[in-house]
This record gives structure tokens, C-alpha cells and sequence, in this order.
């Protein structure tokens, strides 16, 4: 069995300031991190490869210092990963990235039997590149995931939605995103971190992955940019200041009335 | 600034962390140190017992009163100079004794101080500070929102201790407000005791001569027990980890020190106990060899420990990664310093984790700040747990506390020290965990009792464990303070009559012996 993860590098929001001035994020000094929900997604296939003996390969779209992020996981022990570094990648958009890494994975040696992302980038949030990938594959895919099982070549899934969850089962070969409740990401073991800074890491252009330069970077990106804003501060609001907690509990009921919520 | 009589809204200075409570007849918040010498001033007439307050963390009842007043220390927060000793090239930063730990590190971290009353020699230093990279101070005894004061009187330390040793040698100068209120100003390196006869003069020209206790100190790497005595030392030395008995410190000068460019944090995880105690000594004994003078931390969970921390998975702590069954106990070693060695000491330490059997699962590395705060959280949760389970208990048996030991033994004990714990442990039935600083010999035993009777079980076994702790030339607090609770170990270590020899060395100081009455000496 091959397990793919798909990684991103991001800027610890955690750690981000936000210039008053400007509005915009201080990014010098902010450190880089892999993306909090791939993490999940890696220790979900490190899981499955205890269990069933997969070869888990994890891959990365991405500018040469995200080879950094590849490192980590190979400390957290996966076998295998790939940098997709090209010029001609930068400024991809969801789509543009979508399409680099479907043809990323198509130009593996072994195919994957299983393709997992986290559910989203926190620096884009946009939730699109697992799905983007599936489709480029022509896979099926299972999003929202918090628990997967593997049996043969089946895959039992639950898929979880704001008000409850779905079991599902597919057939592999099968794209997944999963969520933080899935798992509690491992630490890196010791050994692992003294490999990983030794490791050879595979560095794809798009040439060789024979990806068509029409479809990547900002030339292949469909997405434009019109303007970036904060949204703005939400203001006002008011304050109930009652004594007793169930006079104010009543002003509310009262003013939700009102507006006519309840 | 003086409030006679307490009021309901001062209650809460009449504990501290030790959660015994005292009595006081008023207290005071001085914020100056003109104010502090008026104070005592007025007490040395009155005869009026004093009791000196930081920020209240200590565990031994160290500022708890025992009547008279309090006066306490956290209106004087103000960090008032800096200074580069050029010979040495080190920044030094002179505070007031109220301000709290984790200010300290915010200030140092953003090198942003309030420099309004500054000297301009300060503003210098500090233009060169801000070009000088990040700087730290090192002594951390975990509880940030300790005062400086207090750990300057407490001699405190931390997990890093094991490589950066504690408070004491950051202190670099103290200011103490003595008997009668005169003030006492010294700067490490210009006075020192000849011969165990010491004399120092106070701003007042009163002069304190005395000579200094003999006996024979704990020969262990961290201690915290009372008065620190050599015939030749260094008399600032006198006044840190004193707990206030000989007066109160007015303003502490500290070194700091560059933040070593990497960070690496090892947890490990053995099979058996007692292979755990084994590979400590010999990842210690690495010291000096290839890059192993990094180690800045050696820090030990027993099995109770983990199964404590298993217990929680699901319940808050749900960051931890899953605790493989067979492990039994965990020791954390972290490294300080340039990449190249410490890849050469993280080599060592896979050769020593190899001789033991251990596999690549049972080592996790934190070199990532993100990491690291993951393992401090592992780390927390043990002495948090605890905390939980006796506040638990409390409910059912209100007499209940946590019986918590905090010994130290000198290197060659350390195996024996351990399987006297274990040993005594498994044959009372008593709960309980040990964890802590165990690069330095130095860990502590946690009874957990379920009722009054296991209570007084521990106590008995506390107390059997002091005794032999004390055969062994080890001391019975290592870094929490004597203060009022732990005082009858004091005794038991020091011996009675060279505990009269400390008494009259305090008098030279404070012959009424107003200064925190029941500290080191009990009540
Ligand atoms: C969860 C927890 C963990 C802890 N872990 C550690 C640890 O790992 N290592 C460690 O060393 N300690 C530890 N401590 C104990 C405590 O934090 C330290 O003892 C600390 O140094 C006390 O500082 P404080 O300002 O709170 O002092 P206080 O509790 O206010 O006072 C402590 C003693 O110092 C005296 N004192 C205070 N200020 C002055 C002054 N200006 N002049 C003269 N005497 C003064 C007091 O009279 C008292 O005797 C821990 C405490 C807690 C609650």
C-alpha cells in the first residue's frame, strides 16, 4: 500500500503580528511551519503505515526553503518526499496548485492507493486543493474525515458535518482531507530527526513532471486578485450592565425579540 | 502605604502556596526603599514583628505571618539600571526586589523598558544591548509570577539549574534594609568573610562584625536550605537563600546571559525505573566529553507519573501524544548551544540510548519553539495533576495536603536515593509520584494521600527519609526554602546546637529577631 500526503508550508499564524498601520501581517521574524491540519493528515497515514505496512510518501508544492517542512516529516518517519520547486509554480492559485500536484503524484514510481491533505491551509483557508487534486486524478474523494480504517481495498470513513457525522465506505484508490480530531500528531523521535538531516530530498521541476506551463504559476492560475482588504472591525454591540443575572438574562431575551431572532 | 488592622479585602496576604494560613496585626506597601527603612524604623520601636512578602509563591509558608506586620514587596516592581561590565563583557540589570519573574523575561524578550528615571550610562548600555542579540535570565523555578526578591531570598532554581546553577550565582549585588532600618549595600566580589570572621558597615556607620558558623555544608549542587557559610566567602552570599531572616533585600543587581542560538529538547522513555536512574548517569557523565557540556536539563517522570498523564488523555490535555504502554518512566535532557556540537551531542546520546535497548519510538525531540512548548505542557501536567487530585481529596478529608519532598543527595547516592523512594513507596500502598530535577540528585516525591491515616503515613516516611537523606551529606530542601513548614528538617540537618550558632549569627542583624519570625528557626 502507498500513502501520499500532501503538505504546505505556512507562517505560524499563532505568532503573527499585524502592522496597525498597514493592516497588513508582519512576516519578518514569523517562523515557518508545516500546516497544522497536514500534520494530522501525515500522523493519520504514519498510523495506518503501523498498521498495515504502507510506504507513505509525502509531497510539497512549494520554494526551496519548504524542503524544511519535508525534513520534519521525515523525522516523524515517513519514507519518502518529494519538493515540486519551479519557478514557474510561483504564484499558483488553488487551481494552478491543484494541477502541479496531480501531475506531482502521477509522475510517482509506485501509485498511490491513498491521497491524504489536511482539510485546509490556515494562511488560505480556502479548503480547494484536496478536492482540486481528486479531480485532476479523476479520484473520488471523502472531505471533512476523522477517523478512517482501511480494509483491503476498501476505506470505512466518517465524513463529519456541523451537526453529526456519516460512516462511509469507498473503494481505494481514494483522496481523503482530514480534520484535527482525527489524531494527536507524534513528536519527532531522535533517530528520526539525525535521518531527516541527512536525507536526500527528490527536487521535480515542471518540466519534469511534464506539467504544461500554460497551467501553472500566475499564467495558469484562473484566480485574480482584486483587492485585499481587513475586513472591517466589528464595532458597537451592547453592553447589558444588570445586577442580577436574570434581569440582564431578560433584557436579552427582550431585545432578540425585538429584532425578532426569537 | 500602611493599613493597620487587616481588612477582608487583605485576607489572601495571609498565605501563600503553601496554603497555611497566618495572622497579622497590619500591612504595608512600601514603594521605596526609603519607605521599607521607615517601616523598620518603626517596627525596631515598636518591637513589632515583620514579615517580608514577594509575590507570595514560596510553599513552605516563608511569607506567611506569624503576627506583627507584613511588609510587601510588589509595589517596588521598577527595573532601575543597566550596565555592561565591559571586563566581562555581560549586561547586568539592577530591579527592585517586587518585580515578577515572568515581567523580567517579557522585558528582556522585547528589550523594552520603562526608562524614564534612567540614568545615562542605563541608556547606553542599552542602545549596546539591543545590538548585543537576545539575552536572558537564567533562574526560572517554573512559577513565573514569582519576585525577584523572593528568589534571591530562597536561593531558588529551575530545571535549567542543572547547567546555569541557581539564583545565587546570578546575584551580583544586593541592597538589604537591616535592623533599625539602616541599609546594608554590597557588590559581589568586594567584601568577603577571613577566616569565618566577617565585618561590614552599614550606609549608616553601624558596623556588623560576627563569626560565621562552622559545621559542614551539603555536598550537593543545589541547595536551599538555609544560610549558605564558608569561612571565606563572599558576603552578599549571606544574604540569598537567608528567607528574610538577616532583612530585607531593597534591590538586586543580576547578570544576564546571551540565549543560545539552539534549543533542543529530548524526552525519553525507558522500560524500567531503575535503567532509568542507570542511563541519567551515564548521559551525565558524558559532561565534558564532545559536545555533552550542552546539557542544560535533566529532568525525570517515574511510572506513577505517566500513568497519571495516561489518565488525563481526553480530559484537557489532549495535545499529548499517546503514552505507549510499555514505557515507565521518562527522563528529559535538553541541550543549549551552537548547532555543530549539539549534533554531535544528540549523536552521543543515540549511542547511549542504543547500549540500553532503547528503539527509535522512544525518544521524542522538541527543536522547534512549537515543539518545546508541547513538552513544557508534558512536563506541567504531572505537578498540575497532582495539584488536581489533592484539591479532590480535600473535599473528603478538608486536613489533606499533598506531602511533597524536595531533597537533594550528593552524585554518588543517586541510585540508592532512588530505590529508597521506590522501595518504601511500594511497600506503604501510599499513591504517589516522582519527578523533577534529577540531573542534580534532586527530585520530588509526591504522597498523594486518600485519608488522614496515609497522611500521617507519609509524614513518617518523609521524616525517615530526611534523616538517611542527611547520613548521605545531602540537604533536605534543594531549592523550595526552608520557610516555617520544612523547619524541623532544618533542624534535623544543621543539628540543634549549630542551629544556636545560626541564631546568634542572626542576631548580629536582628537581635530583637523581628525578621520573619518562624522562618528556618520554626516557631
Ligand atoms: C507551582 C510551583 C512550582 C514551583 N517550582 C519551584 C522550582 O522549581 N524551584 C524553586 O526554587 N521554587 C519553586 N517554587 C517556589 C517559589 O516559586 C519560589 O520559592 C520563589 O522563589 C518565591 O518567590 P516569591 O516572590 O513568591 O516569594 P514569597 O513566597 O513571597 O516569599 C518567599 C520567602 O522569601 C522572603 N522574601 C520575599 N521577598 C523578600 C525580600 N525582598 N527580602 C527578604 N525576604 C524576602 C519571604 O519572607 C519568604 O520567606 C514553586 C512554586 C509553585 C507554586
Amino acid at each position: 500500500m502507498h500513502i501520499v500526503v500532501c503538505i504546505k508550508q505556512v507562517p505560524d499564524t499563532s505568532d503573527v503580528k499585524i502592522n496597525p498601520e498597514t493592516n497588513t501581517l508582519i512576516r519578518e521574524g514569523v517562523v515557518s511551519i508545516i500546516n497544522p491540519f497536514d500534520e494530522n493528515a501525515v500522523e493519520a497515514a504514519l498510523v495506518l503505515k503501523e498498521k498495515l505496512g504502507a510506504k507513505v510518501t509525502v509531497m510539497t508544492m512549494g520554494p526551496p526553503q519548504a524542503e524544511s517542512a519535508l525534513r520534519e516529516t521525515i523525522a516523524l518517519g515517513v519514507d519518502d518526499v518529494v519538493l515540486l520547486s519551479d519557478r514557474a509554480f510561483a504564484g499558483s492559485d488553488t487551481w494552478a496548485t491543484s494541477y502541479a500536484l496531480g501531475k506531482g503524484i502521477a509522475h510517482l514510481e509506485e501509485r498511490p492507493d491513498l491521497i491524504l491533505f489536511g482539510k485546509q491551509a490556515i494562511d488560505g483557508d480556502t479548503a480547494q486543493v484536496g478536492p482540486g487534486v481528486a479531480e485532476f486524478l479523476n479520484l473520488p474523494i471523502i472531505t471533512y474525515v476523522r477517523k478512517v480504517e482501511v480494509e483491503g481495498q476498501l476505506a470505512k470513513v466518517e465524513r463529519v458535518f456541523e451537526d453529526g457525522y456519516e460512516r462511509m465506505e469507498a473503494e481505494l484508490p481514494l483522496v481523503l482531507t482530514v480534520l484535527k480530531e482525527m489524531n494527536v500528531p507524534r513528536m519527532a523521535s531522535l533517530r528520526g530527526r539525525m535521518k531527516a538531516k541527512k536525507a536526500e530530498i527528490k527536487k521535480w521541476t515542471a518540466a519534469e513532471i511534464g506539467a504544461d506551463p500554460e497551467n501553472t504559476g500566475l499564467a495558469g492560475s484562473p484566480t485574480k486578485v482584486v483587492k485585499i482588504f481587513s475586513p472591517p472591525k466589528k464595532v458597537g454591540g451592547i453592553k447589558i450592565e444588570g445586577t442580577a443575572a436574570l434581569d440582564a438574562a431578560r433584557t436579552v431575551v427582550g431585545k432578540l425579540k425585538e429584532q425578532k431572532v426569537i | 502605604m500602611f493599613i493597620q488592622g487587616l481588612t477582608d479585602e487583605y485576607v489572601d496576604y495571609l498565605k501563600d502556596e503553601s496554603r497555611l494560613i497566618g495572622y497579622a496585626e497590619g500591612i504595608c506597601f512600601p514603594e521605596s526603599e526609603a519607605q521599607v527603612q521607615e517601616v523598620v524604623r518603626g517596627a525596631w520601636q515598636k518591637d513589632m514583628p515583620l514579615t517580608f512578602q514577594g509575590a507570595r509563591t514560596g510553599i513552605t509558608a516563608g511569607a506567611v505571618p506569624k503576627g506583627g506586620w507584613i511588609l510587601n514587596l510588589s509595589r517596588m516592581n521598577r527595573i532601575r539600571a543597566l550596565r555592561l561590565d565591559e571586563a566581562v563583557g555581560a549586561f547586568r540589570l539592577t530591579v527592585e526586589p517586587g518585580i515578577l519573574l515572568c515581567d523580567l523575561q517579557r522585558r528582556l524578550e522585547e528589550t523594552a523598558f520603562d526608562t524614564a528615571d534612567w540614568d545615562e550610562e542605563s541608556l547606553k548600555a542599552l542602545a549596546r544591548f539591543r545590538e548585543s542579540g537576545p539575552h536572558f535570565f537564567s533562574p526560572d523555578p517554573t512559577e513565573t509570577t514569582a519576585s525577584l526578591g523572593g528568589m534571591a531570598a530562597c536561593n531558588a532554581s529551575g530545571a535549567r539549574s542543572f547547567r546555569y546553577q541557581s539564583m545565587r550565582a546570578h546575584v551580583r549585588g544586593l541592597r538589604v534594609v537591616t535592623q533599625r532600618g539602616e541599609v546594608l549595600s554590597m557588590r559581589r566580589g568586594e567584601l568577603v568573610a577571613d577566616h569565618g570572621e566577617f565585618s561590614m558597615h552599614s550606609e549608616q556607620g553601624t558596623v556588623f562584625t560576627g563569626r560565621l558558623p562552622g559545621g559542614v555544608p551539603p555536598k550537593v549542587s543545589k541547595c536551599a536550605a538555609g544560610y549558605f557559610l564558608d569561612p571565606s566567602m563572599d558576603l552578599t552570599d549571606l544574604f540569598i537563600g537567608a528567607e528574610g531572616t538577616l532583612g530585607v533585600i531593597t534591590e538586586i543587581t543580576v547578570g544576564l546571559l546571551p540565549l543560545p542560538k539552539t534549543i533542543w529538547g529530548v524526552m525519553i522513555f525507558l522500560p524500567e525505573e531503575s535503567a532509568a536512574w542507570r542511563f541519567i548517569q551515564e548521559v551525565r557523565a558524558l559532561q565534558g566529553k564532545g559536545g555533552a557540556d550542552l546539557l542544560a536539563a535533566v529532568e525525570y517522570f517515574d511510572g506513577s507519573a505517566l500513568n497519571l498523564l495516561r489518565g488525563i488523555h481526553g480530559g484537557g490535555m489532549d495535545d499529548l501524544p499517546v503514552l505507549k504502554e510499555r514505557w515507565n518512566s521518562a527522563v528529559y535532557v535538553e541541550y543549549h548551544g551552537e548547532e555543530e556540537p549539539l549534533e554531535q551531542a544528540l549523536e552521543e546520546l543515540c549511542g547511549c540510548m542504543e547500549r540500553y535497548g532503547l528503539q527509535d519510538e522512544d525518544a521524542w525531540i522538541a527543536d522547534h519553539p512549537r515543539e518545546r512548548e508541547r513538552m513544557r505542557l508534558f512536563r506541567h501536567a504531572v505537578p498540575e495533576t497532582v495539584n488536581g487530585l489533592i484539591a479532590e481529596r480535600k473535599k473528603m478529608h478538608p486536613g489533606l495536603t499533598k506531602l511533597g519532598t524536595d531533597m537533594a543527595v550528593p552524585d554518588e547516592r543517586l541510585e540508592e536515593m532512588m530505590r529508597m523512594y521506590r522501595e518504601d513507596l511500594n511497600r506503604s500502598g501510599l499513591e504517589s509520584v516522582i519527578f523533577g530535577h534529577i540531573g542534580n540528585n534532586h527530585v520530588h516525591v509526591n504522597i498523594i494521600p486518600r485519608d488522614p491515616g496515609e497522611y500521617e503515613a507519609g509524614k513518617r516516611l518523609y521524616l525517615n527519609w530526611a534523616a538517611r537523606v542527611v547520613d548521605w551529606g545531602g540537604t533536605v530542601s534543594a531549592e523550595h526554602g526552608i520557610g516555617k513548614l520544612k523547619a524541623p528538617f532544618l533542624k534535623l540537618m544543621v543539628g540543634e546546637s549549630e542551629l544556636r550558632e545560626w541564631m546568634a549569627l542572626k542576631r548580629v542583624f536582628d537581635p530583637k529577631e523581628l525578621f520573619n519570625p518562624g522562618n528556618l528557626f520554626g516557631v
